[in-house]
């Protein structure tokens, strides 16, 4: 099949097919913009940067059941995925598919989870290109990612002006191609030409990066370094960084009952957080903010990589826009370049 | 203006008194307009500390939220100063914190910094996007004076100006043992419109727009790590036995969280506005906050913050107290 | 292996009992699946572990105390301390709750075969060791020589004090007991456990020593070990931390880049120098 374009007057008409799915879309309230599930087109706000929080909780939700259960009595019942149904993530950047991808290692290592992998299954994602890196802050290109990257998507689309331009690259992806087909026309191979030079150009106005070779073995070397006293004098200990990462994955575990009817459900966690590994004993293993972030930088630098080979980071900047505190990950990285 | 030669000459010498170990401040940030807390340590470190209107962050917090390690067998512990610069609201925040005895006054060495007001980031940025080279904001009369890449932009004040600023009545610190500058005259006042606006809202209307709100919540708990206020060793929304509040994220357990923050700060609140400025999800915190506040002044004629020797509001107990409103 | 690994089995408590007493008392269940047929596909060593819990209270992680040469039950002893840990001690026999496992690695049986083993261990450290000593003691061809080193804060707190005993009576291996401080009419040593082993001072040659109890203990035990000639792979010990899913994906339980859940909790003091996390 040869390249497919989308008309923009026709990407309500696409969305409202994509709308018997469980449609994900960013949406705009106040200035913030998230992704949601849209039942309507008009919802969707595609004209945006990067959304505050990335795309990563409709596979991995803030809060999710893993199963329910009566107080008392023996019977689990396990938490139905499935009943969520197909899914479109519609308009994600690729960092975060880039991040997806990047997760989808830990949750697949050795026992499989099924409520994520199910999920992951049931969603196919619609990228959409950074035609300008959408923050100062943007680095992926250190990260072996690209504002036009396409690991862990299914459909990339670009912006062409008064088209997208929607190129597939999964089964996944050109089943919904065909889904959409009378809403896409067929491109032209100028336009993929002209969208390789469109990506250059735009991995050209990346403004930050790092060089992060050798930063994985380097990392365990600098353990007593000064630098992390130095890097986390100003740390609040909030989640913002580790919550708005697209890689970060960790959870906690609770049980929650009500007049005798109960869940188990897991919920984001954050490293950052000091009871997250606080002991029944009231003894912490990482009792101030210092080791925490020792901890966050290594994860993502350095323990990931050695068992996933990939960085557990993909740039997209939201740690540094957002941490109260400018405490900037780039700068920490550097620092550690140096030492 | 405060003279930044004069602060850094200052600091040095705070800094190199036996009595104090480490001095908060303000340096430059990491990219484009922002500034950022300083821990200065030495008296060569003193160097790098500015005070602009892009020094936003309230130090204050950093009194109460240092995670003490146990002292070792054999060591003493270290029981020198803290130094650390103040804004006008932020040390509201110190004098609180005093009036509820979270530490006696000559644990802290108050660097007092006259305000002349603080941008809020957010419009600056959005207004000066994707600058990555280190700017620097000035005031000079009613603007604001952005320098970045070679050039210089002017901005009128009120436009880049917090919130907060525009209803500030403690431009100049109320406890400081060293003022860095001359006290600036009160240049607002705040007359609770917004609040008043909000009060006026049908309930269903203030519901649905907060649900809206705490929706959005992710409960980062930025907002309460931040506030100077939030100190409590032990915090009840940590707590998992007996838990008070599950960790799950929903609009139920959001809105308590909200609700018992809202209410642990009735009549503690100073108005630094820290919690609404680091909101990732832009929830506007000080409406709640500030309607308390309104409230604390007309039912009891107190303003949090003010003075030491005043005791808590919420734990003193007048035979004249209002409670007509209670029900 | 477990289809959903969240999901945990139902045990049935055949029998409970107390192995030490006060505000952290210790409690020994001896449990079956509710479901006969787990029992097929059940198979753990010595060194796994478990998360065990009641729904609506929680789950924590704990060692399975028995060895799998002993048929047809699981063993878990229980330290008091937390919420989960005081509602499982409400339990009694007849009572279930439920576990999900078997998690992490396991202490190298079959590399230590032919090899001399010296088990040390203080108050319930003692339950990660008791089943490589019933391993051992239940395939005593393929070891050479067990001693055992074991000791609490007073002799109310020794865990598993009837086995010991057997243990002594059977002759098949030394065992060498220990109180903290003096008590009238206690026959062995007094003193702490770290001086017991020094003592005893079992040789390093072909041996494995393996060691758990509190942090203090296991460094000095260490330290003391590496004075009588034991070369860090020869060691071994467990490691606990705060843990949630068991199965290396909720990541609190790292020390360094090892998830003590999934790559755990058995080390190799060799594994655990290059780790300065690991006794945080």
């Amino acid at each position: 099949m040869a390249v497919q374009k989308l008309s923009k007057d026709k990407v309500a008409e696409a969305l409202g097919e994509l709308c018997k799915f469980r449609l994900i879309a960013p949406a705009k309230s106040d200035d913030v913009v998230v992704f949601k599930r849209i039942d309507d087109p008009a919802e969707a706000y595609l004209e945006y940067g990067n959304s505050t929080i990335p795309p990563k909780k409709f596979a991995f939700p803030q809060t999710e059941t893993l199963f329910r259960f009566i107080k008392g009595s023996p019977e689990l019942t396990e938490a139905n995925v499935e009943e969520e149904g197909t899914t479109v993530i519609f308009g994600l950047r690729p960092c975060d598919a880039r991040a997806m991808a990047i997760v989808d290692k830990l949750f697949a290592w050795d026992y499989d989870d099924p409520y994520y992998l199910k999920r992951r299954e049931l969603t196919t994602l619609v990228g959409m290109a950074c035609i300008e890196p959408p923050s100062v802050n943007c680095f992926c290109t250190s990260l072996g990612g690209s504002p036009f990257g396409t690991e862990g998507l299914d459909i990339l689309l670009t912006d062409m002006g008064d088209y997208y331009l929607v190129q597939a690259f999964t089964d996944k992806g050109k089943k919904l191609e065909k889904t959409l087909s009378s809403q896409l026309e067929d491109g032209s191979a100028g336009d993929e030409k002209k969208a390789k030079e469109m990506a250059l150009a735009s991995e050209g106005k990346i403004r930050r990066s790092i060089d992060t070779d050798g930063v994985p073995e380097k990392l365990p070397d600098l353990w007593d370094n000064e630098l992390w006293q130095k890097v986390s004098a100003a740390c609040l200990g909030c989640g913002i960084c580790t919550f708005l990462c697209p890689t970060c994955h960790c959870f906690d575990i609770q049980d929650e009952v009500e007049e005798g009817e109960g869940r188990r459900c897991r919920m984001w966690d954050s490293c950052m957080f000091s009871e997250y590994t606080v002991h029944a004993s009231g003894h912490n293993p990482r009792p101030t903010r210092k080791e925490r972030t020792r901890n966050r930088v290594n994860h993502k630098y350095s323990y990931y990589p050695g068992r996933f080979d990939v960085i557990a980071c993909v740039g997209c900047g939201r740690c540094i826009n957002l941490c109260p505190v400018n405490i900037d990950i780039l700068d920490i990285l550097e620092q550690v370049v140096d030492a | 203006m405060v003279d930044v030669n004069k602060l850094r000459e200052t600091a040095k010498e705070v800094i190199s008194r036996e009595d104090v170990r480490e001095l908060i401040g303000y340096r430059p940030g990491t990219y484009g307009f922002r500034a950022r807390p300083a821990f200065v340590m030495g008296p060569d470190e003193a160097g790098e500390l500015i005070f602009t209107p892009a020094c936003v962050n309230n130090l204050a917090s950093y009194i109460v939220l240092e995670e003490k390690l146990p002292v070792k067998r054999g060591e003493e512990p270290d029981l020198r100063k803290v130094a650390v610069m103040v804004k006008g609201c932020d040390s509201r925040a110190l004098v609180q914190q005093m009036e509820e005895k979270a530490y006696e006054r000559d644990r802290i060495l108050v660097l007092g910094i006259p305000c002349t007001g603080v941008v809020d980031m957010a419009k600056v940025e959005a207004r000066f996007p994707n600058i990555l080279e280190l700017g620097e904001i000035a005031l000079e009369g009613d603007r604001f004076v952005l320098s970045f890449n070679g050039t210089k932009e002017e901005v009128a004040k009120e436009e880049l100006l917090a919130d907060k600023c525009k209803r500030c009545r403690y431009p100049t610190p109320l406890v400081y043992d060293e003022l860095l500058d001359s006290e600036v005259e009160r240049f607002a006042d705040d007359d609770y419109s917004d609040v008043e606006e909000m009060e006026k809202r049908a309930a269903e209307d203030k519901w649905a727009y907060w649900e809206e709100k705490f929706s959005r919540c992710i409960r980062c708990y930025s907002c309460r790590n931040v506030c100077p206020m939030c100190y409590c060793e032990d915090c009840v929304l940590d707590r998992l036995q007996p838990q008070w509040m599950r960790r799950s994220v929903d609009i139920s357990e959001n809105t308590a969280y909200h609700i018992s923050r809202a209410y642990h700060l009735a009549g503690r609140c100073i108005q630094c506005g820290e919690c609404q400025r680091v909101c990732p999800v832009d929830i506007p915190l000080m409406e709640l906050n500030r309607k308390f506040y309104k409230d604390v002044e007309e039912l009891y004629d107190y303003e949090p913050g003010t003075n030491v020797e005043n005791p808590p509001l919420l734990s003193t107990f007048k035979v004249e107290d209002r409670e007509d409103f209670i029900m | 292996m477990m289809k959903n690994p969240y999901i945990p089995y139902e045990v049935n408590i055949l029998d409970a009992w107390y192995e030490a007493p006060g505000e952290r008392c210790i409690k020994t269940f001896k449990v079956s699946f509710a479901d006969e047929k787990v029992w097929d596909t059940w198979s753990h060593l010595p060194g796994q572990c478990a998360m065990v819990g009641i729904p609506g209270v929680g789950e924590s992680m704990f060692c399975i105390s028995s060895s799998p040469t002993e048929k047809g039950y699981l063993r878990f002893s229980i330290m008091k301390a937390g919420k989960n840990t005081a509602s499982l001690h409400e339990l009694e026999a007849g009572d279930s709750f439920f576990i999900r496992g078997p998690l992490g690695n396991n202490f190298p049986m079959e590399e230590w075969k032919g090899k001399n083993i010296v088990t040390i261990g203080g108050g319930i450290g003692q339950a990660p060791l008791r089943p490589v000593i019933q391993w051992v003691r239940d395939n005593r061809g393929d070891y050479g020589e067990l001693e055992l080193v074991y000791g609490a804060r007073t002799s109310q707190d020794h865990c598993f004090k009837a086995e010991f005993e057997e243990i002594n009576q059977a002759g098949d291996c030394a065992c060498h007991l220990s109180i903290d401080v003096e008590e009238e009419e206690w026959p062995h040593f007094v003193g702490f456990v770290p001086s017991l082993l020094m003592e005893v001072a079992p040789k390093p040659d072909n041996a494995i020593a393996v060691t758990c109890g509190p942090p203090v203990m296991i460094n000095f035990v260490l330290q003391n070990l590496e004075k009588l000639g034991f070369a860090p792979e020869q060691v071994y010990t467990t490691l606990e931390n705060r843990m949630k899913c068991g199965i290396g994906k909720c990541g609190r339980c790292n020390v360094g880049h090892l998830y003590v859940c999934k790559d755990g909790p058995v080390f190799s003091y060799a594994q655990l120098k290059e780790i300065p996390e690991a006794f945080a």
